[in-house]
């Protein structure tokens, strides 16, 4: 009510005020209305308050009966406790007397086993006196050393039988052993364990193993060495003697896995196998030993590296070597075959016994490192040298033979050198992946990639570089010669006639030796992976690259197909071209209209040309290979073209000659196009465009023929003002004003 | 498709135990690995390295040095592009079979094969060849000389940068049409080498 009171707002005070009596009229009445219901609620509250106190005084016994069973069950339950203790002590207490029981039962049952010679109940007596807690027992035994019962002297017998019952089994396995009686042997094998000798046990029995393996494989070696040199088999009886030693193993492995592990437990095979290794690694040294003797191995490999040395006139024939070597991959193979067996067991067996993969993978390592440094891996690798340096022999000797006793079927494109040599490489690369190892493989793939580029390469482009003979004056001629004297049986053609088919057939044998090598490379490829089908990366890297570089043969070999198709030029093609085509320069290109229609009909000059280029070509087509064919004509394409185009530019035309000359050359394309699968339109395009040239009507022709747009078109402005001019109906001035 | 240029084969030779195996995992794989068991027969490993921003694949055959695996090594000499005739510089005779490895060499590799000779463990006290005896030798044989420590890390990436540098210079000079395997040149052998048209490289014959 701070508003200052005026006349004017007198009258808007006053009903404010009004309106908040009302409202606090209001209030007030609200206020007493409630009053009743706020009496009633107190009169309540005073009324239940001495009930209050009844609550407290009970809540204060409830809590104490609390406290109280609390300390009750406390106290129950120390009692329990107790219990419990006291019961486990009683069972713990039974158990003993139960060892103590049993004690004295195995003590007295070992006493009789032992007497009975019941090893096996002696046995299983003291595998339970091991199972039993020791120290614990000797621990009773002091406790009731007041009472005199036999608890120590049972120990005391027991471990007294114990190690009787290990000596006699121990004496005992090695008189059955001796007695080679294999039924005991087996018995007393399975004892060990139940005395705690695993590893005695495991070790004895691979021992005896080893012996009877020994005898076994004394027997064969000897059967091997008395064996005459007709038997069947004479020429890989020590493959075979390896393959029986290996074969055995395998066998005994095989046999005695599962009684191991039966009474051993699984994961005790590498154990066993690094036993039975140092035999198998004693029997092969001796088997290598008699082999390398008796099959000269060191002697023919001392020799052969003396003849690589000097040529020497006796040379060992490598057809003496195909026995040697082929027993020699078998050897090898069987070898791999062996230790992959060994693997493959060892690596199953770990599986079952060796839960830790770390582990497991360790043992593993330990196999590879142990058979790595083996006797008999130390065996293969000296076969695998001696191999290789017998097969670079075998190899090198019988492609230089068969190039040496070449010769030339009348009927054939190639020579007998061609297949031979192929035929060689791939016998020489198969047996090398039949002796499974990778290294070996990929060794006479590099010597295959030697010998093709360098001896037969080199073979082929010495005879090559003899050139093709142009003796006769036509070819056709020449060849007609070699055909008729063929036919009259003199087989014995001239020395120019045989260089020329011989020349063709080098030419064809390299074109072939491409495709060979290709196949040869792809075919080898499947077969190795054939071969070795769980190749690592590295193996197959190493495959890859030896395998690549007998594929990059082919890039020396179609050098020397280039080198021979020059040749070819040179002698064959260039010198006949030449004068056939120079004859257009005889000849009167200034033709009236009567002639051009003579001309139209005949074209006298080109079907000569034609004529020549189909005789010549004749004389290679059956000789040739289609692709050396088609390059022969790319070549004489290429010749034809290029001294047409000279002798064009040294004669002059009117336009009838012009337009004649035009026809001609199509012809002329024409009939080499048919002639060949490749296009010849590339090689043609400058003569045609010249031939274009020179039929033109008017001068101003030719700014359409060379414009900018034309992309195909091959002659300069120069070329065309200079073509232009040998028209000699063509104005020189309008040729020179020509825009072009 | 693999994506390098060029593509080089480097085998590496000389006595059993003068570290030719380390050398190479040193270079590729950055390890010295204590131990080693004898390499068996050849193993080998690739390495592609950049020279003057090129690609250079460098495909690197660690040969077994025992002389019972001398058939299989020596079939790799012929395709070779550099080889590295290794000797220990603490034990003198891995030094004095040097003459026999150069004879082999002669016979079955190429005879413009780049040839280097390499002087291992110079991180050795007990040192039996000085550095100018080998360094003679080398020169008394045109080869490049270099002495390592593949245990240390000396000059091992050098050595093989170096090759590849080199045989890139080479095969640069040498022949020009590179790319193409059927376009060879009737006097010069040109070899491609690897599966791809597009990285093959010549032969340094």
């Amino acid at each position: 009510m701070d508003q200052t009171v005026t006349e004017e707002n007198l009258q808007q005070i006053c009903a404010k005020l009004s309106d908040t009596e009302v409202a606090v009229n209001n209030e007030l009445d609200l206020i007493l209305s409630r009053y009743c219901h706020v009496e009633a609620k107190l009169q309540n509250i005073s009324k239940v308050l001495p009930n209050l106190t009844i609550i407290h005084s009970e809540a204060d016994k409830l809590g104490e009966m609390i406290t109280f069973t609390n300390r009750l069950a406390e106290n129950v339950s120390a009692k329990v406790r107790r219990l419990d203790l006291a019961r486990s002590r009683v069972s713990e207490c039974q158990n003993r007397v139960h060892d103590v029981l049993d004690l004295q039962l195995c003590s007295q049952g070992v006493a009789t086993a032992l007497r009975n010679e019941d090893y096996e109940q002696g046995a299983a007596h003291v595998h339970r006196y091991l199972s039993m807690d020791r120290q614990l027992l000797e621990r009773t035994a002091q406790d009731v050393s007041g009472d005199h019962t036999s608890i120590s002297s049972s120990l005391v017998t027991l471990q007294q039988a114990a190690h009787q019952l290990r000596t006699v089994i121990t004496h005992k396995f090695d008189e059955a052993v001796k007695d080679e009686d294999l039924a005991s042997v087996e018995r007393f094998f399975k004892i060990f364990p139940l005395l705690g000798m695993h590893n005695e046990g495991l070790s004895k029995f691979c021992q005896y193993l080893c012996t009877k393996l020994q005898e076994t494989a004394q027997k064969n070696l000897k059967a091997a060495l008395d064996a005459k040199q007709t038997d069947k088999r004479a020429s890989v009886i020590y493959a075979d003697t390896m393959t029986l030693l290996f074969e055995g193993i395998a066998r005994v492995i095989e046999i005695h896995q599962p009684i191991i592990e039966t009474f051993y437990g699984p994961g005790k095979l590498l154990p066993t196998v690094v036993i039975l290794q140092k035999e198998c690694d004693r029997q092969i040294k001796k088997i290598i030993r008699e082999f390398m003797v008796h099959r000269n191995v060191s002697k023919k490999v001392h020799a052969i590296n003396e003849l690589l040395r000097k040529q020497s006139a006796d040379k060992i024939d490598p057809k003496d070597l195909d026995l040697l070597l082929g027993e020699i991959t078998i050897m090898h193979s069987r070898a791999e075959l062996y230790i992959r067996f060994l693997r493959r067991r060892i690596s199953n067996d770990l599986e079952i016994g060796v839960a830790n993969i770390d582990q497991r993978k360790d043992q593993l390592q330990e196999f590879e490192l142990y058979i790595g440094k083996s006797e008999l891996a130390h065996a293969m690798q000296e076969l695998l040298g001696a191999y290789l340096a017998l097969e670079r022999y075998f190899l090198e000797e019988s492609v230089n033979k068969a190039v040496g006793m070449d010769t030339l079927d009348q009927d054939q494109q190639t020579s007998s050198m061609l297949d031979d040599v192929f035929f060689i490489v791939r016998k020489c690369v198969r047996r090398a992946i039949s002796s499974w190892s990778v290294d070996g493989v990929c060794a006479v793939v590099n010597m295959a990639c030697g010998i093709l580029e360098g001896e037969f390469a080199s073979q082929l482009r010495s005879r090559l570089r003899q050139g093709y003979p142009a003796g006769y004056l036509d070819l056709a001629q020449a060849y007609n010669a070699l055909q008729t004297s063929i036919q009259h049986g003199r087989l014995q053609a001239s020395d120019t006639e045989l260089a020329r088919l011989m020349f063709l057939a080098y030419l064809n044998n390299t074109d072939v030796s491409i495709e060979h090598v290709e196949t040869l490379t792809k075919s080898l490829g499947e077969e190795i992976a054939t071969a070795f089908p769980n190749m690592r990366e590295k193996e197959r890297g190493k495959f890859d690259s030896c395998l690549a570089g007998l594929r990059g043969v082919t890039s020396t070999l179609r050098a020397v197909v280039d080198y021979g198709l020059e040749q070819l030029r040179a002698s064959a093609v260039k010198p006949r071209v030449t004068p056939w085509v120079d004859s257009f320069l005889s000849l009167n290109h200034h033709i009236n209209e009567d002639e051009l229609l003579g001309y139209e009909t005949e074209e006298p000059f080109v079907q000569t040309l034609v004529m020549n280029l189909e005789g010549l070509l004749q004389v290679f087509k059956g000789g040739l290979t289609p692709s050396n064919y088609d390059a022969l004509i790319g070549i004489l394409t290429a010749e034809v073209t290029a001294r047409f185009e000279k002798v064009v530019l040294k004669s002059t035309f009117n336009r009838a000659g012009g337009l004649v000359l035009d026809k001609e050359i199509r012809a002329l394309a024409g009939y080499l196009a048919a002639a060949t699968s490749w296009s010849v339109r590339d090689k043609f395009a400058r003569l045609t465009q010249i031939a274009t040239v020179l039929s033109v009507e008017k001068v101003e022709e030719l700014a359409d023929y060379c414009g900018a747009d034309a992309v195909a078109w091959r002659l300069t402005p120069a070329e065309v003002r200079r073509i232009a001019s040998l028209r000699t109906d063509l104005r020189p001035e309008d040729i020179k004003r020509l825009k072009l | 498709m693999e994506d390098y240029k060029f593509l080089f084969k480097v085998v590496l030779v000389g006595n059993a135990g003068v570290g030719k195996t380390c050398l190479v995992r040193r270079f590729t794989q950055g390890l010295f690995p204590p131990g080693q068991g004898a390499t068996i027969g050849v193993d080998f490993m690739i390495k592609t390295v950049e020279v003057e921003n090129e690609k250079v694949k460098l495909q690197i055959w660690d040969t077994a040095g025992q002389e019972r695996f001398r058939s299989i090594t020596q079939s790799y000499y012929r395709s070779a592009h550099a080889l590295i005739l290794v000797y220990d510089i603490s034990c003198q005779p891995t030094f004095d079979c040097l003459p026999d490895w150069l004879r082999e060499i002669e016979e079955y590799a190429s005879n413009k094969v780049l040839r280097i000779l390499v002087g291992n463990k110079i991180d050795r006290e007990d040192r039996e060849i000085p550095t100018h005896v080998g360094e003679d030798f080398a020169q008394r044989h045109s080869m490049y000389f270099l002495e390592t420590s593949a245990k240390e890390a000396e000059n091992v990436e050098r050595l093989f940068m170096e090759i590849a540098a080199e045989l890139m210079e080479q095969a640069r000079s040498k022949e020009l049409p590179r790319y193409e395997t059927n376009a060879t040149s009737i006097n010069g052998k040109t070899t491609s080498i690897g599966d791809s048209s597009n990285c093959s490289c010549s032969r340094l014959t």
